[in-house]
């Protein structure tokens, strides 16, 4: 009996123990049914859980090693030959390196290829900054004819894969490392894209999230709820198009809205919020939680989320103040013995 | 005087070992015999230090105090702290012992120390009913004592609580035991059952007693039980990990480190 | 092998394809000129002895395709595609013009008979790469050719498809390198320089060809070797004379983009005339 001397990870081990083998595993599905797919990285196959469809269906997958400019024209080639391109690589490079080849051999061109792009905002903590990407949103956003989401947790992701494979048209897919907890208790809720999903229901003050802080939002209304609150808390899994309707009835019912997001505050979900309260015309207290206009230190991603406030304590304290209520701290400290 | 490393495992010893004898009585009915008409009181204490801890005995019940009573039955005074930890660790370290006229009272406690053994890492016994028993002490006992890690001053622990905000670490067993540690901006708390107020940061279940008994004991590490199903982990990756390590750390102090 | 009626016949249509490009340049204020003259020969060879294609179906799937890489040469792609019949040549008056379907760059929603939007240059390769891929994974054998200029050549996205192409031994796709010898600074080997060329594509594991690449014989004879090659992507360096066919544009930078006049498009076509003789 070999005792452990210190917990030690390795990639491999980390693989095991992901919810991010569901939609590795949904994807390689896909693939095996419909041969129109087809997987590409730029050597991130591993990182990104597309490595599932190499496994499975080895002469579908190509590595394009770390060169990301060329991945995305040959995506918008290989859509011309009929196919449909699942490329995957960091947020970062997806968006900002190779943004060019996305926007105009693939958005400009009407190409459909889905873009699954890893490591967003700043799930990848420890890599610092050049890892990590708070604009992505932004720059896909402005791009014509892209359809954006930023599902919640693994089950919403294998669910939105589906949902950008069965319509025609670019899709870009922001999801963090795949370590990260889940939201949904299972498959067995309705995902559609440009539908907003509200997880609860309130009258108080609506939180509008998109990402993995989705599950801090819901966190925080249950927090704030035994606090006698009513929050609404709405899962924005989709950035373009926005669930306009969503964003107006939650204007109109609790005039306080609260956008949080692993992303900058500029460009992201507050802005395309917020462009929808201006257009309103309607009066409403507003604040935006994300990075604010600014690169992200290092540290572990849950401790960046509590630093940047986007995670429950930080939506609860901004729930608070949108309020102005005070939230009674827990004092007793006594170990139960 | 003691030193700081001896202080601080004293502090687990007193505080998070020690009380477990009531949950020996509760689990087990039978011990109850043994406080039959019971009275006393059992003070555990050392000369080289402030610390100790008392054994209310009364009929059919114990209570565990910090510190030191004025008049107890029955003293068990250990020269050096040292000796009162290796005597919890399980030596046969013979205290010094005042008292004896009211030596039952110290007789009707023995067992349940004695019980207290099933605490010690080459104690695996085979009984389902044994297993569920050391698989409750030990989750009580692990919590407990992390949050006296951090209570007592230890700077590894103490950083990583200082830093925390509101978590909540929890063991979970499928139809129980559960235990948790509730940290936020330096403080501590362990409790049993469930943390109700909000989601666990880092959350390790087990689906069933073995498994929790092997990860427990140490028979099986953490990354091959998640292989092989005997532990399911949620929450963050870092963290967990870093829980572990402190797990292990309170597993060298309390055998003998 | 070429044969002298067939040699005849291309050079021919060359010429009266360069015509038109003048008159489209003149009608519509300015186009790319220079390098539409240098690459027009490859073109011609292409579109009217190798590419299998329907212009009465532009989206046939087993068509051959071509990618236009330096998208800036779309003006002489442009006149090609009408003289084969996938749309209307008087459509080409309003090259430019607001609303039109013909700008600078060719737009492949816009102009039947085009595969790739290109004008950013260093997309094209990469994009052919990804066509002739699919070819292979859908069981198709149609091929796949790409036209490169030289100065686009500086683009790091450039190599990474010359990489890549190699990686999975293309051999289904054919690229064209369009050595005029000018960017738009000046003469490439003084703004950054590119040789040898030959050598590089090589190193990137291509099969590399050079010719003169305004000699029919030498393009075809090209091309049908690049065909037979089994293992690996085919590049053809072809030595071209940015604006040839117009003695006045020939080897000028200042060529590379420039309106014509009424006295100049006479020249121009005086030019062609005398170069291309009957």
């Amino acid at each position: 009996m070999a005792k452990a001397q210190g917990l030690t990870w390795t990639v491999e081990d980390a693989d095991q123990m992901t919810q991010a083998e569901i939609y590795g595993a949904v994807i390689t599905q896909m693939g095996q049914k419909d041969r129109r797919l087809v997987a590409l990285t730029a050597d991130l196959a591993r990182s990104t859980k597309i490595g599932k469809f190499e496994e499975k269906i080895p002469e579908r997958f190509f590595n394009f090693g770390i060169a990301e400019a060329n991945m995305f024209a040959v995506a918008s080639g290989l859509a011309d030959a009929g196919l449909i391109p699942i490329v995957s690589t960091f947020a970062v490079f997806s968006s900002l390196r190779a943004a060019e080849f996305v926007r105009t051999d693939i958005c400009y061109q009407k190409r459909n290829v889905k873009i699954i792009a890893t490591h967003s905002g700043t799930s990848f903590g420890q890599a610092g900054t050049t890892h990590h990407c708070t604009e992505d949103l932004a720059v896909m956003r402005a791009l014509a004819g892209m359809t954006v989401i930023a599902p919640a947790d693994a089950l919403e992701t294998a669910k939105a894969v589906e949902a950008a494979v069965a319509m025609d048209g670019p899709v870009y897919l922001r999801i963090g490392r795949g370590f990260e907890p889940p939201l949904h208790k299972d498959l067995a809720f309705e995902f559609q894209i440009g539908k907003a999903i509200q997880l609860r229901e309130g009258t108080d003050l609506t939180v509008i999230a998109t990402g993995i802080p989705v599950r801090h939002a819901v966190e925080a209304a249950d927090l704030a709820k035994q606090q006698g609150v009513s929050v609404r808390v709405l899962d924005m899994h989709t950035l373009k198009p926005l669930d306009e309707a969503a964003v107006l009835a939650a204007i109109k019912d609790t005039r306080r809205l609260i956008t949080v997001e692993d992303h900058s505050v500029v460009g992201g979900l507050g802005t395309a919020v917020a462009e929808v309260i201006a257009r309103s015309g309607k009066g409403c207290a507003f604040r935006r939680l994300g990075y604010q206009d600014c690169y992200s230190i290092v540290g572990y991603p849950d401790d960046l989320l509590h630093h940047y406030c986007i995670d429950g304590d930080g939506i609860l304290a901004a729930i608070g103040e949108v309020l102005k209520a005070d939230f009674e701290a827990d004092e007793d400290w006594a170990d139960e013995d | 005087m003691a030193d700081q490393a001896t202080e601080l495992r004293a502090r687990i010893f007193l505080r998070a070992a020690l009380p477990l004898i009531k949950v020996v009585l509760a689990e087990r009915p039978a011990y109850r015999r043994f406080l039959w008409r019971a009275r006393g009181v059992v003070q555990f204490a050392a000369r080289d230090s402030q610390q100790g801890a008392y054994v209310e005995l009364a009929p059919g019940a114990l209570q565990v105090v910090q510190g030191v009573h004025e008049r107890p039955d029955v003293r068990l005074t250990f020269k050096r702290l040292e000796e009162m930890c290796a005597f919890f660790a399980g030596a046969l370290k013979a205290p010094g012992i005042s008292g004896l006229l009211r030596l039952p009272a110290l007789l009707r406690l023995l067992p349940f120390l004695l019980k207290l053994k099933i605490l010690m890492p080459d104690a695996m016994p085979t009984d389902p009913a044994e297993r569920a028993l050391k698989v409750r002490l030990l989750l009580y006992m692990v919590t407990n004592a992390l949050s006296q890690l951090n209570k007592g001053g230890d700077p590894a622990f103490g950083k990583v609580v200082k830093a925390s905000p509101d978590r909540v670490y929890q063991w979970s067993v499928a139809g129980g035991p559960e235990a948790y540690l509730r940290m936020k901006a330096g403080k501590t708390k362990a409790g049993r059952g469930t943390y109700a107020r909000r989601q666990p940061f880092v959350h390790m279940m087990f689906p069933d007693i073995d498994s929790a008994f092997d990860v427990l004991t140490q028979r099986v590490s953490t990354v091959d039980a998640v292989k092989q199903g005997k532990l399911k982990l949620e929450g963050s990756l870092e963290y967990s990990k870093e829980i572990g390590l402190h797990m292990q750390r309170v597993e060298a102090i309390t055998t003998g480190g | 092998m070429l044969d002298a009626a067939e040699k005849r016949r291309l050079v021919q249509k060359a010429r009266q394809l360069r015509e038109r490009i003048v008159e489209v340049t003149f009608t519509c204020g300015g186009a790319h000129i220079g390098g539409a003259f240098s690459q027009h020969d490859i073109l011609v060879a292409l579109y009217y002895k190798y590419l299998n294609l329907d212009p009465k179906r532009p989206d046939w799937a087993e068509r051959d395709r071509f990618v236009l890489s330096k998208g800036h040469g779309g003006i002489g792609h442009a006149v090609i595609l009408a003289d084969k019949g996938y749309y209307e040549d008087r459509l080409l008056d309003d090259f430019n013009k607001t609303g039109s379907p013909f700008g600078m760059h060719l737009d492949r929603l816009k102009v039947p008979g085009v595969d790739a939007s290109t004008g950013s240059l260093g997309h094209g390769i990469g994009i052919a790469l990804g066509m002739a891929m699919g070819a292979r994974v859908t069981g198709k054998s149609y091929r796949t050719y790409c036209l490169v200029g030289d100065g686009e050549c500086h683009e790091g996205s450039v190599w990474e498809s010359a990489m890549a192409a190699a990686h999975f031994k293309a051999s289904n796709l054919m690229c064209f390198l369009d050595r005029n010898g000018f960017s738009l600074d000046g003469p490439t080997e003084k703004v950054m320089a590119l040789e040898p060329l030959d050598e590089k594509f090589r190193a990137f594991g291509w099969r590399v060809l050079q010719i003169d690449g305004h000699d029919f014989d030498a393009i075809c004879g090209a091309i049908e070797e690049g065909l037979a090659e089994r293992e690996r992507p085919v590049m053809v360096i072809a030595r071209t004379v940015k604006g040839k066919g117009v003695d006045f544009m020939e080897s000028k930078t200042g060529w590379h983009y420039g309106g014509l006049d009424d006295e100049m498009k006479r020249k121009a076509l005086e030019s062609i005339r005398r170069t291309y003789p009957d």
